[in-house]
């Protein structure tokens, strides 16, 4: 009895892509992300946007302390950005963890491992296709801000801003899987979205300048790769930076953009490792 | 309520029945298992808040859960050999060493020749495997999405996978709703599109845990005279199930498991022979009095009893080495007390006979 399988890394390839397109049908059959999609872009930086303009006051006296801060005066685009990356970083945490999570809660997560496919293919082709999303939830955020508030939030040279968000995909994702391969093992995926995005959302000067922050709180916020890349992006569009001025921010940017995915293999492959010989992938 | 009452005449642990010997020279063996064992370290319930299970220390210590203790067989190629156990026994854990989702303890075993832990991806190429039944594919997919995707994750070229799964969904008369979400599809039709799916890749080994479990009674029939076919196909099958007559009338070969351990395994017939000078009493009473149960049980033809008490009708059943002998006793015995007998049958032994003789228990309760 001969099998049908034929090995080969494009077959390795097809079967990435297949996972994608899968993931993709999933998610285009629960129609309730629309909404989400249209809504959260601008929802969620609003209320930072209306304290800053609250704090301004009426003739916009405050904002003085702000822009030197900052170095823009232009706070909707700069707590938009800030907002912006958050949030990609949390869908990404919800979607590349809870995908993973998901599958093993519905005993699909073993079904596939069942197949001679690579573990890890299938955690790339869940973030290739959230990868797809998220770019879309980008271009939605644009251009609400440009509609809603009439700012454009990225601006400056597109070639830099590109090269920020080229360094900035494998940071996401890299977090994405060490952070899924952590929700598989300890299957608390609530509390641990909590504990990220609360990390990010306050050390990284989303919605503010890190030099508000206290000292120590400065220094941890070294150690977050969306920290570089909110503040490169930043640079660019608000106080026009060029490749020169940038290089302090994305050489760190890089070494993460390197090391997180790396990291994200090896968490993915102790933890399926581990399953194997706990037999904690089944339970749920 | 069920309780067996055994009587101290036969060890419960009855050495394993080897018959492997017969089958062996007639065609190559594609599944062999020796003295498969998986120890599951077990943590007690960690009840502290998550913050603090991620801090090192202060954790209970570990303790160790050995669920398959040492199992061996082989089969060989085309035969459906079926594990029979009660719950816990090990079945599905012994299933899932076999289809590399779990890592043994010790012990080895090979599929088609390929050894389970140093060649698990070409294990895994041969080997197709329904674990979860109907939770193992995608609800929000239609059948014919679920068996496409599967197949690129066996690798398999578009153009075959193509005709494959149609191929697969016309065999399995799924044809006509090939197109439809799986969420719509009942029980048994989710159950053939996860077997569809271990069907795949053409593999000559299938591993099935609990196939018909969750099916009405006609779904159920369908699905066994499935798997006669697929076995007819001249695939080597080994299945797991809980229900005896199940068991009964798929397999060649019967593995009987408790506790982590083969505690008898040949064919149906040899094992039902083997305690066949037992007959099986069975009774259904009136205004029983509970009593006699013991009084019952130190009968000295009597095996055990097994005893269910209704509102108003007890049934009982008597393992007995002298049905003849024994039949106006308890006729009498159970009458002097006010019960009235309202049906009686003397039975031939079952494979649940078969267990209960061996481990002095019910396989079901
Ligand atoms: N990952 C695990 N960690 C700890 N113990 C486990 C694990 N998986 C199974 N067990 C235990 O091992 C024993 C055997 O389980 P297994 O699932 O193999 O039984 P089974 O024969 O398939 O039973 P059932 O008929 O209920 O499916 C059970 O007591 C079970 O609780
Ligand atoms: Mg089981």
């Amino acid at each position: 009895m001969q099998t049908l399988v034929q090995r080969s890394f494009a077959s390795e390839l097809r079967a990435i892509l297949a996972v994608a397109n899968k993931e993709w049908t999933i998610f285009r059959r629960y129609p309730t992300w629309i909404a989400a999609f249209l809504f959260w872009p601008v929802m969620f930086p609003l209320a930072a946007i209306m304290t800053a303009r609250a704090l301004g006051g009426p003739s916009g006296a405050g904002f003085g302390a702000f822009a030197q801060l900052a170095g823009t005066p232009d706070y909707v685009a700069y707590i938009a950005l800030g907002n912006t990356v958050y949030m990609w970083m949390n869908i990404t945490l919800w979607g590349v963890g809870l995908t993973l999570r998901n599958e093993q809660m519905r005993g699909t997560l073993e079904s596939n491992w069942l197949c001679p496919v690579w573990r890890i293919s299938m955690v790339v082709g869940q973030s290739l296709q959230h990868l797809a999303t998220s770019l879309v939830f980008l271009a939605i955020t644009f251009v609400e801000f440009w509609l809603v508030f009439g700012v454009q939030i990225v601006r400056g040279n597109v070639g830099l801003v590109l090269l920020v968000l080229a360094l900035l995909v494998p940071c996401i994702y890299g977090i994405g899987i060490i952070f899924g391969s952590l929700v598989l093992r300890f299957k608390e995926p609530n509390a641990m979205v909590f504990l990220v995005r609360g990390l990010v959302m306050i050390f990284c000067g989303v919605s503010y300048p890190l030099a508000v922050l206290p000292g120590w709180m400065q220094t941890v916020a070294q150690y977050i790769p969306l920290t570089y890349a909110i503040q490169g992006i930043r640079d660019i569009g608000l106080r026009g930076a060029s490749l020169a001025e940038l290089t302090p921010t994305l050489m760190p940017l890089a070494w993460f953009a390197a090391l997180l995915p790396i990291l994200g293999f090896v968490t993915f492959t102790v933890t399926e490792r581990r399953a194997r010989r706990t037999g904690a992938l089944g339970q749920y | 309520m069920t309780t067996v009452t055994p009587t101290l005449t036969r060890s419960t642990a009855a050495p394993a029945v080897q018959t492997n010997g017969h089958h062996a020279a007639a065609s190559p063996t594609m599944v062999e298992v020796r003295d498969l064992r998986k120890v599951f370290p077990k943590r007690p319930a960690d009840t502290r808040p998550l913050w603090r299970r991620l801090l090192p220390g202060g954790r209970p210590a570990m303790e160790e859960f050995v669920a398959v203790s040492g199992v061996s067989f082989s089969i060989q190629q085309g035969e459906i050999f079926g594990l029979l156990g009660p719950n816990g026994a090990g079945k599905t854990t012994t299933i899932r060493m076999l289809s590399t989702l779990l890592e043994p303890t010790s012990g080895t075993a090979t599929i088609n020749g390929y050894d389970i832990a140093r060649q698990a991806p070409l294990v895994r190429q041969n080997l197709g495997a329904v674990l979860t039944g109907e939770r193992s594919i995608y609800w929000k997919l239609t059948g014919r999405e679920n068996l496409e995707y599967f197949a690129a994750l066996y690798h398999i070229p578009p153009q075959t996978a193509k005709q494959r799964v149609s191929e697969l969904l016309e065999r399995l008369d799924l044809a006509n709703r090939a197109d439809e979400n799986v969420e719509r599809y009942s029980s048994g039709m989710k159950q053939r599109i996860a077997i569809a799916k271990a069907l795949l890749a053409n593999p000559p080994v299938l591993l099935l845990d609990e196939p018909t479990i969750g099916l009405d009674p006609q779904s159920a029939r369908n699905l066994r005279e499935l798997i006669l076919e697929i076995k007819n196909e001249g695939r080597t099958i080994l299945l797991t199930t809980h229900y005896m007559e199940e068991a009964d009338q798929l397999s060649d070969r019967i593995g009987i498991i408790d506790q982590g351990r083969i505690i008898a395994l040949d064919t149906a017939a040899n094992l039902k022979r083997s305690i066949n000078q037992l007959d099986s009493l069975q009774l259904e009473v009136e205004n029983f009095e509970p009593s006699l149960v013991e009084t019952l049980t130190l009968m000295p033809t009597v095996e055990n009893v097994i005893s269910h008490s209704g509102e108003p009708t007890w049934s009982l059943a008597l393992h007995t080495t002298d049905s003849r002998a024994l039949l106006p006793e308890v006729i009498a015995l159970v009458g002097s007390r006010g019960g009235q007998i309202r049906a009686m049958q003397v039975a031939q032994p079952t494979l649940e006979d078969v267990f209960i003789s061996l481990t002095g228990k019910q396989l079901r309760d």
